[in-house]
């Protein structure tokens, strides 16, 4: 062998390596500060977990998990074991005469390496097996162009590729050793090395003595081919993805991220791709297509022109094609003329690199960042594009008057801000004013609870039942303002800032000690954004609360619904947002219903298509509405006959959805505070 | 092409309206102020023709409530003057109006005036036509569209009954708009800051006394529900006969 000319192309092969590593970091060092430096040991910890345990992949798909923690793991160790092995014999061997690989050591090692090199094949077939079933995640259709605009066969190429090289180094792994045990006149101790040994005799009988260097060869070549391909593939997510967790923001999306004084001075939003942070620039290139992004989202799901997944490998091509020195991978996904183009010479990312009706079309239920195993924060980044429509002006009329109706009223109903709490009138009580008198409790009402007929019901209802409880609560009257919940996720942080000024004026005024809230959506806000603000008051949902009344004995049931069986929609503010699933599946059992979840349910939850603003744009264009579709779902459930909801935009949407869709004799939409009032 | 929008606040129909105690104007002390709808239209036609054409648009307004708001949004839309009229104008006319906006208007240099057609508390609807008389230029109302090619623009104006009408007349000219080719644009509220903290408020002093206000207010009041309807029937002489007869028995 020659050992110069193999040393010459090795050094080679990393050289490619290290050079598309590095045009990916030059990549990141382009984008913006992340502030993510925090807390580094911990980040660094957390990250070595869920990659060692795989649990991000795992989740919801127990396949595809298991599947990817046998070729992880099987990875790993052949790495070691190949390493140590190296080192043993290039290094022990012939400059100090010694061996570690000899003994009872070397038979658990070989063990060890051959088992974990067997889970390696067999999870790599498992995948091979699963792509060949072709499961919707893996569908590469786009929902916003048609099939001759654009060109993901080379994704599919790079998907191929990955998978068989990895095979071929697996497989070319075991013949070798099988005959290198041949070739030794299989010695005993190698049983130890199982396969091996079954491949040794299996192969003693075609020259095994003279097959070896040939395998050796092309396996080491293989190999090394392997890792020069990485960074140029979707390898690449191998080391990119550690790192995209290990910097992921906990609170991403639950809290957006603030714009800067002078970002607002010169125009709110990304117009150049410097803008992005490095760690969005790294989202980009974190994504591996696992397509469960793609699945989860409700605006995919109901014919709107927006995929999660589809949005991030835009912006990736787009980055590679600005700031990455062209591609960063071998096999990227092309698009036609038409689509390069864009409108009118000038390209805006926010318009023509991602449509603005792809933009408009998300609903910040969350679901892709909840899905995503890798850590990409999505929405983030919709979000920011959304600031630049909102900055030019870009969007549906209803929209634009809505947003200035809360800028000028505070509400999104366009109605007096003196209106706001007229709900109260015709009640038997009087609602304390927490401007005037110290209550522990401050109501926060929100706009749906506010003004809209049919929700006003059901704020009557809570009202009712926090006075029976003798509960010391009050609201703000004419104070509270729209919290910004969904101003924010529209793009419009100006107005945001404003109304976040205005609540922290009036909570200044008054005098309580914890929020509540009946909505998931000013619960977040409230709970996440404001204390960036200077907000430091601890925050319930009202199922939360009443949970908690529950326990202290003062809220009291006298009878069981036992006559009801019925299914509970988790808000995605309330349970996906902020992981509060429990409390109101606590209630119902205490209420006595027969209860069944759905199968999208916690914080799998499926949205009902009303966040992020969509609530005031239009949805007639969608070939089916999410709320629709939530609704054929929960009758799946065999005899199921209320909807349970707990969040006001539920109640507005579901009522609807259960009618236009003709199930009103089906299925009852209900309030949980409907079937509390009813067991008191 | 320069253009000059006069712009005004009028009282927002959101809040319920009360009439005050001389029965003659509405109770002021609660009533919140928002740009006219018409006047809205005409500044983002005025913008829309910037766009396309270049030159300049100056928002116009005199003093009055909350009108600092408005003239910031608009030069947050994208005015580039923004100009206040100072003065007492309270429950000024529309004659009163246009004569202290055409004393100003006048020493400025314009190609076009665009303003709203009416508001919501004008009496008259005639604050376009008596603009372009103090100012001695031509002067469509009712407009819908205004395209502008080598000194002349072409304006759309609507007549009832949908038909309608295509002008060409030459600049200067003042244009009494009805609605923009576009929606008015949505000002993200970041920029209306940013304009409150940078925008030149210039203000001048501005007079519209000594001419008639051509009508004046009896009495106002909420509109009275009937008792009842009445069908009249017959030729249309008759019915005109019936009529004249009930209105001259009413007054």
């Amino acid at each position: 062998m020659d050992g110069g000319r193999f040393l010459y192309r090795r050094v080679g092969y990393e050289r490619v390596f290290i050079y598309g590593f590095w045009r990916r970091y030059r990549k990141y060092r382009r984008g913006k500060d992340a502030d993510r430096f925090n807390n580094l040991v911990g980040r660094f910890f957390k990250a070595l977990g869920a990659m060692a345990t795989n649990k991000t992949v795992y989740k919801r798909d127990s396949y595809a998990g298991a599947a990817h923690w046998m070729i992880f793991w099987g990875f790993v160790v052949l790495f070691i074991g190949t390493a140590i092995v190296a080192l043993d014999f290039d290094i022990l061997k012939p400059v100090f005469d010694q061996s570690i690989l000899v003994g009872t050591f070397y038979k658990w090692f070989s063990l060890f390496l051959d088992v974990f090199g067997a889970l390696f094949i067999v999870g790599l077939f498992m995948m091979l097996f699963r792509r060949g079933k072709k499961p919707p995640q893996l569908d590469y259709k786009r929902p916003d162009l048609k099939p001759e605009q654009y060109d993901r066969s080379g994704y599919q190429k790079d998907d191929k590729a990955f998978l068989w090289l990895l095979i071929v180094i697996g497989v070319t792994g075991f013949l070798l050793e099988g005959l290198r045990i041949a070739a030794e006149g299989m010695p005993a101790f190698e049983v130890w090395s199982p396969v091996g040994y079954v491949l040794g005799l299996m192969l003693g009988g075609f020259g095994p003595e003279t097959l070896h260097p040939y395998v050796w060869w092309f396996h080491a070549i293989v190999v090394l081919g392997f890792i020069a391909y990485i960074p140029y593939s979707k390898a690449m997510h191998m080391l990119v993805d550690y790192a995209n967790l290990m910097f992921k923001d906990d609170l991403a999306a639950k809290r957006l991220p603030k714009v800067s004084p002078e970002k607002m001075k010169e125009g709110i939003g990304y117009r150049k791709i410097d803008d992005f942070t490095w760690k969005e620039l790294m989202d980009f290139d974190a994504c591996t297509k696992c397509g469960r992004c793609h699945v989860a989202c409700p605006a995919n799901a109901s014919g709107a022109p927006l995929s999660p997944r589809d949005l991030i490998l835009d912006l990736r091509t787009y980055a590679d094609a600005t700031i990455g020195n062209g591609t960063s991978e071998i096999f990227q996904q092309t698009f036609s003329e038409g689509v390069k183009a864009g409108k009118g010479g000038k390209i805006s990312i926010a318009g023509d690199i991602i449509r603005a009706d792809t933009l408009w079309a998300c609903t910040t239920c969350m679901a892709c960042v909840e899905a995503c195993p890798v850590g990409i924060e999505h929405l983030t980044t919709i979000v920011n594009l959304r600031r630049t429509l909102v900055d030019a002006g870009t969007m549906e009329n209803s929209l634009q008057d809505t947003l200035a109706n809360i800028g000028d009223y505070g509400n999104s109903f366009g109605q007096s801000d003196r209106a706001r709490a007229k709900w109260t009138q015709g009640l038997e009580f009087k609602v304390k004013d927490a401007r005037k008198e110290p209550v522990k409790y401050l109501w926060f009402v929100g706009d749906y609870a506010s003004y809209d007929p049919a929700v006003q019901q059901m704020t009557r209802k809570v009202a009712g039942i926090f006075e029976k409880m003798g509960l010391d609560y009050g609201i703000l009257y004419e104070s509270e303002k729209n919290a910004g919940n969904d101003v924010r996720r529209i793009g419009e942080e100006g107005l945001f800032e404003m109304l976040v000024e205005d609540n922290m004026a009036a909570f200044a005024k008054s005098d309580f000690k914890e929020i509540v809230t009946t909505d998931p959506h000013s619960f977040n806000t409230l709970k996440n954004e404001y204390p960036e603000f200077g907000s430091s008051y601890a925050v319930h949902h009202y199922t939360g609360l009443l949970c908690k009344l529950l326990d202290e004995g003062k809220l009291k049931f006298s009878k069981k619904l036992r006559h009801y069986k019925v299914t509970y929609h988790d808000p995605c503010y309330l349970g996906r947002y902020n992981g509060e699933t429990e409390a109101p599946r606590k209630l119902l059992r205490a209420l006595g219903v027969e209860f069944q979840d759905m199968r999208r349910c916690g914080a799998n939850s499926f949205c009902c298509g009303a966040g992020g603003g969509r609530i005031w744009m239009d949805d007639s264009k969608l070939e089916k509405r999410p709320s629709v579709q939530r609704i054929e779902e929960a009758l799946e459930i065999d005899g199921v006959n209320l909807f349970i909801v707990a969040c006001p935009k539920d109640y507005t949407m579901y009522t609807d959805a259960v009618k236009s869709s003709g199930n009103e004799k089906r299925l009852a939409v209900r309030d949980i505070i409907e079937l509390v009032e009813e067991a008191m | 092409m320069n253009i000059i929008v006069p712009i005004k606040q009028v009282p927002d129909l959101v809040e319920e309206l009360q009439v005050d105690a001389s029965g003659k104007d509405l109770d002021r002390e609660w009533l919140k102020y928002k740009v006219s709808e018409f006047d809205d239209h005409a500044l983002e036609e005025a913008l829309l023709l910037k766009e396309q054409h270049g030159g300049s648009v100056t928002a116009i307004a005199l003093d009055g409530e909350d009108i600092d708001k408005a003239l910031f949004a608009a030069s947050a839309k994208g005015a580039d003057r923004v100009i206040k009229v100072t003065g007492d104008f309270k429950g000024a006319s529309n004659h009163t109006a246009a004569k202290a906006l055409a004393n100003v208007i006048k020493g400025m240099p314009y190609d076009l005036v665009l303003t709203g057609v009416q508001s919501v508390e004008d009496r008259d609807g005639q604050i376009a036509v008596l603009l372009a008389h103090y100012l001695g230029t031509p002067h469509i109302s009712v407009v819908t569209g205004v395209e502008v090619a080598g000194g002349k623009v072409t304006v759309h104006k609507e007549y009832g009954g949908g038909v309608v009408a295509e002008f060409e007349a030459s600049l200067p000219m003042v244009l009494g708009i009805q609605a923009a080719r576009e929606t008015p644009r949505y000002v993200p509220v970041s920029r209306v800051r940013q304009a409150m903290r940078d925008a030149n408020l210039e203000e001048v002093a501005g007079d519209g006394s000594g001419v008639s206000a051509g009508s004046s207010i009896s009495r106002m009041f909420k509109p009275e529900t009937g008792g009842g309807a009445e069908m009249l029937s017959g030729s249309a002489q008759e019915i005109a006969g019936k009529l004249a007869a009930i209105i001259k028995s009413k007054m």
